[in-house]
């Protein structure tokens, strides 16, 4: 591969239908930013959280850009480290949506501070017994390290050996700075004794395969959108390989969530009973059950594993991103399995800390509804990270161009 | 505290014996400590009686007499009810001090848990750590219910750190301080004082002659959520448990 021909970064037009894209996605993060400005003048109470359910979207949206960030690691790895040349032509692809992702992820804690300004703090008084702070430095670590690799990989003045070299390295101590990442993330929510929805060691597995699965589904979708708006072809051992790495990723994920279960069905603990009850089918929000075991479980999992639809581009990217809403749907269940109902529930429950006349400030069971300013600010971060994406693409063109037909 | 001052080991005992659920501590806290509207640092929870015989109680926190308050638990003529104050337990290993990324929430050498409000850069992390749902969060600009100050009124710091002021700062969590204001004077906290059955007793673990000492050192006083090993410095006295002192 070291005679493939690394375009100089150079800002390419997007053409009409790409500007096009483009200023929409721009009018939805200055939407986004205007909810956050309003957001800033009246504090939180813009959003649906309160005392009882005190994290919400921004807080598990969060969770879930992190997690979109584990593709670019397994790209540039996969090749390197475990022998699977066939990923190889996606690795500075992969390396790209990572520093996006993971840039996001950082961005999205900010509009769920009560105090913005004071953010600075986590530097000048940082508690190291806080898993809060140790996610804070494994961001920014895995930042610099992505931006670092692809600078490398873009460089051209670099002699192609000695590339290879600095990117087999790279490669070796990428992989667990990646999985300390999902790791210390999962270690927010599972280290917590008070929520037992959330304190089981599976949860930094469970982050870490999901993570694997949705940052492969990133990638095969920006993979499909290459090919369909950019003239690249990719060999098809490499669809195939994507194919295999998501359906095995949700294998193992569902197979984990399912130890969860069984654990807490079997043992009967009250407490983790109830938790698991919210979400089972019969409980108020079983959607997620469905959502995550069939639209993003068994049903991307099918259409992955049967060569037949794999190949059919349209069933492939239906996989994709189903296997994609499937990880929301698991992100929303920290919040809801987590915080609905409380450890002590009794009687009248918790104080909301908001008052209304006429309405009672007291919770006994968890109810969260996202206001418009949490899904304006939450759908800006979406639309800045497909902007990052392809912004950066249209200017490093990542996908090596030898694979052009 | 200064620095010569030997440090007490505050801890309070609550007689579930004598509570009669009439709030009133509740109201007292949320006065003398200028609560916003909508805010409560301190409930009284309606409960089954503990189990005696049992580890798990004080009541069991899972498994709720009933959503309503005064409500029992059991169907008549078997009917039971305990009444269950909670405000901060302030636990020896508090999981709070802990998560707070930024230490705006500590542990005072004498054992209350306070939170600066100069820090807090509201992040609610300890909202999800806590087990006791405790702490509650300005979400907006707090709305008093009269214009005119009540209860403390001022603003108080311990080693320089702002752990109490009347003008709540939007963003930042708040919580029960054991009113370190009073206690720092030598007074007690104000649910101890307003109590009208005296089930509320505060003082030194450490000195064996204190009323509080000896309720606990007498066994059968129990923690909330024990199992959890949070080791809180409030301790309840059971239904039918006996009181020696």
């Amino acid at each position: 591969m070291a005679t493939v021909e690394t375009p100089a970064p150079r800002l390419v037009p997007f053409g009409r239908v790409g500007n096009g894209v483009v200023a929409a996605l721009g009018v939805l993060v200055l939407w986004g930013l205007a909810a956050w400005i309003y957001q800033l003048t009246q504090g939180l109470i813009a959003t649906g959280m309160r005392d009882v359910v005190s994290w919400g979207l921004y807080i598990f949206s969060f969770a879930f850009f992190v997690g979109l960030s584990a593709g670019g690691l397994i790209m540039a790895s996969a090749a390197e480290v475990f022998g699977v040349k066939s990923l190889r032509p996606l690795s500075r692809l992969g390396v790209l949506t990572a520093a996006a992702c993971v840039l996001v992820a950082a961005m999205t804690i900010i509009p769920d501070l009560g105090k913005p300004q004071r953010v600075w703090e986590l530097f000048r008084y940082p508690n190291w017994s806080s898993p809060l702070v140790w996610d804070i430095i494994i961001i920014i670590v895995y930042f610099v390290f992505a931006v670092t690799d692809l600078t490398i990989m873009s460089r051209r003045t670099m002699a192609p050996s000695k590339r290879a070299k600095v990117l087999r390295v790279m490669a070796y101590a990428g992989l667990p700075t990646a999985v300390l990442l999902h790791s210390i993330t999962a270690w927010i929510f599972g280290l917590q004794i008070s929520r037992p929805w959330w304190n089981t060691a599976l949860m930094a597995p469970l982050f870490v395969t999901s993570a694997i699965l949705s940052g492969t589904a990133l990638i095969a979708v920006a993979a499909v959108a290459a090919q369909r708006f950019d003239r690249i072809r990719l060999p098809e051992e490499t669809w195939r390989a994507l194919a295999i790495l998501m359906a095995t990723a949700v294998a193992i994920d569902l197979f984990l969530v399912a130890c969860d279960y069984i654990t807490i069905l079997w043992g009967n603990v009250p407490r983790e009973r109830a938790a698991l009850d919210i979400i089972l089918p019969g409980g108020s929000w079983q959607a997620l059950f469905w959502l995550e075991w069939v639209v993003g479980g068994v049903v991307p999992f099918l259409l992955l594993v049967v060569p037949r639809y794999r190949k059919r581009v349209g069933l492939f990217t239906l996989a994709s991103v189903l296997t994609m809403v499937g990880v929301y749907a698991f992100r929303i269940e920290l919040v809801v399995g987590g915080m609905l109902r409380p450890l002590v529930h009794l009687a009248p429950g918790n104080a909301l800390g908001s008052y209304r006349l006429g309405r009672t400030v007291f919770q006994f069971d968890g109810i969260y509804h996202p206001t418009w300013v949490e899904y304006a600010i939450v759908t800006a971060l979406f639309a800045f990270l497909a902007l990052l994406i392809l912004i950066g693409y249209r200017w490093l063109r990542p996908v090596d161009r030898e694979q052009q037909a | 505290m200064a620095a010569t001052e030997t440090a007490k080991k505050w801890g309070m005992v609550i007689d579930q014996n004598r509570c009669v659920g009439c709030w009133t501590c509740a109201v007292g806290c949320k006065e003398i400590n200028n609560e916003p509207l909508g805010f409560w640092w301190n409930r009284v929870l309606t409960a089954a009686p503990a189990d005696t015989t049992g580890e798990s109680s004080p009541p069991d926190a899972a498994n709720p007499a009933s959503d309503s308050i005064d409500v029992p638990q059991g169907t008549f003529p078997n009917v039971e009810m305990a009444y269950l104050p909670v405000a901060c337990q302030m636990c020896d290993d508090a999981p709070c001090v802990k998560v707070c990324p930024v230490g705006a929430t500590f542990r005072r050498d004498d054992g209350t848990v306070l939170v600066d409000y100069e820090r807090c850069i509201g992040c609610r992390y300890c909202m999800a750590a806590c087990p006791y749902g405790i702490r509650v969060f300005n979400w907006g600009d707090r709305q008093q219910p009269v214009d005119f100050t009540i209860g403390y009124g001022q603003d108080y710091r311990t080693d320089g750190r702002l752990v109490f002021t009347p003008d709540r700062p939007r963003g930042v969590v708040e919580k029960c301080t054991w009113c370190v204001e009073r206690i720092d004077v030598g007074e007690q906290p104000f649910c101890v004082e307003v109590c009208p059955t005296g089930a509320r007793v505060f003082g030194d673990l450490d000195d064996k002659n204190s009323e509080v000492a000896q309720l606990v050192d007498a066994g059968g006083a129990t923690q909330l959520l024990p199992d959890l090993g949070t080791d809180p410095r409030v301790f309840y006295l059971p239904v039918d448990s006996e009181r020696s002192v």
